[in-house]
């Protein structure tokens, strides 16, 4: 099963973060894959556009089937190994605590798509606008838009007591975001602002899944102070 | 069942569109509606904002359980009424496979439509910070996602849904967008695969019904996509 499949991904990389969680909590360690540099244009590279015509990480293979979505290979994952590691999506039939619970879920994960944009149109304001299109106007209301979804995500995490974003389990809303948060940290985010934040990141470090994960870069080198401000 | 649902829309917007395609194609009819208008910024409104804090719509419940993200409220009603409606979910791991990569390329398809059509709104882009370039760019990324969309129409094959022979969650979240891009002016003899997707998704009941109203009021559309 997983020696069928081959993910090519990039250090760091959120999206590219989700799949390698969902790989570990799905158990399917012993996938085929290859660490490719950002910095060094290789998303780029041939190897990458001929599974990924979009040239982008991470580009996920399982025999013929290609899923290059962070996503969707998440939610396929999911789907076709149910039954076996962690059940990150519950099944609704028959238990409205299930349903209410897959609504959370499902709620979170896509609100995350939200948070990771906001969090990169802040970060990668000077590389994404060309020099005579930026604005301060623009770039300080980027910066206010993330403060206020920093804000919201400071709010859900104080109504789960559980510590994970649906509750007292680890679910699919965890891989999906945890990455991105830890992003925030790595960038600087102020742990004193955002102390609920701070905990969430504190907490699924510890969890194997993540630990196993853990972008190799940045056990390298120190993070970067960007959003400190925020 | 659907008496237990209530959705706060506005029409036009494919975020609420999908919601209600899904409602249809999941035989969920009797749902109660409230229609919003986005113009004049009733998405702010207090109703709104007790559901939902953020302001936007759609704003979906379901007793007690609040969606607000198209995509995620599709999910659950797939999940919860798997066994009524239509199959959105395919268990093929092929065809299953194709639909998330649809859907989730989905969502970058209507991010480089918004910021076209779009642009030269306030509450988009403040006058002082458009440029030309800028549109001119996001034209281009325009073009080359529409292309990669023919392309992908053009493997499957006429009469084609997006993941394959059946209709699927990617139609579902897809379509509202490539019926948007018809309704701007998107130029079906440059992209006759996307058209002929949109003439054959127009038909479908579920569509059919949840047609915006203002585009059945005034059928005649925009020409903002008509060069590109």
């Amino acid at each position: 099963m997983a020696k069928d499949m081959t993910l090519w991904w990039g250090s760091g990389s959120p999206p590219c973060w989700r799949v390698l969680i969902a790989l570990e909590e799905k158990n399917l360690q012993g996938y085929n894959q290859k660490l490719l540099s950002f910095e060094k244009g290789e998303h780029k590279s041939k190897e990458v556009m001929d599974v990924n015509p979009r040239g982008q990480l991470p580009a996920f293979k399982f025999g013929d089937i290609v899923i290059n979505e962070s996503y969707g290979a998440c939610f396929f994952l999911e789907s076709k190994f149910k039954s076996q590691g962690t059940k990150l999506i519950p099944d609704c039939a028959g238990s409205d605590n299930n349903c209410a619970l897959i609504a959370l879920i499902m709620q979170r994960v896509f609100e995350g798509n939200t948070l990771h944009q906001k969090m990169v149109d802040v970060f990668m304001y000077n590389r994404r606008v060309p020099e005579n299109e930026r604005h301060e106007s623009a770039f300080k209301r980027l910066k206010e838009t993330l403060t206020t979804e920093l804000q919201m995500w400071e709010g859900h995490l104080k109504k789960t007591p559980g510590g994970f974003l649906a509750g007292e389990n680890f679910s699919m809303a965890d891989v999906i975001v945890f990455p991105s948060v830890a992003l925030l940290l790595r960038m600087g985010l102020s742990e004193d602002k955002y102390p609920k934040l701070a905990e969430y990141y504190k907490k699924l470090q510890g969890r194997p899944s993540v630990k196993a994960t853990w972008p190799p870069t940045w056990k390298e080198t120190p993070g970067q102070e960007l959003l400190k401000d925020i | 069942m659907a008496k237990d649902m209530t959705l706060l829309w506005g029409s036009g917007s494919p975020p609420c569109w999908r919601v209600l395609i899904a409602l249809e194609e999941k035989s969920l009819q009797g749902y109660n509606q409230k229609l919003f208008s986005l113009e004049k910024l009733e998405h702010k409104s207090k109703e709104v904002l007790d559901i939902n804090p953020r302001g936007q719509l759609p704003t979906f419940k379901h007793g007690d359980n609040v969606i607000n993200e198209s995509y995620a409220a599709c999910f659950y009603l797939e999940s919860q009424f798997k066994s009524q409606g239509t199959k959105l979910i395919p268990d093929g791991p092929a065809e299953q496979a194709l639909m998330y990569q649809r859907m989730f390329e989905g969502l970058t398809f209507y991010e480089k439509l918004n910021v076209v059509i779009y642009y030269t709104f306030n509450w988009f882009v403040p006058e002082g910070e458009r440029h030309e370039s800028a549109l001119k760019r996001n034209k281009e990324a325009l073009v080359t996602e529409l292309r990669l969309w023919e392309s992908y129409l053009q493997k499957l094959g006429s009469g084609s849904y997006l993941a394959g022979s059946s209709f699927t969650l990617a139609d579902v979240v897809v379509f509202p967008t490539v019926g948007t891009l018809f309704r701007f002016g998107l130029s079906p003899e440059r992209y006759p695969k996307l058209g002929e997707y949109y003439n054959l998704l127009k038909e479908r009941p579920s569509v059919k019904a949840s047609w915006p109203p203002h585009w059945l009021e005034s059928p005649k559309g925009l020409d903002t996509l008509k060069d590109i």
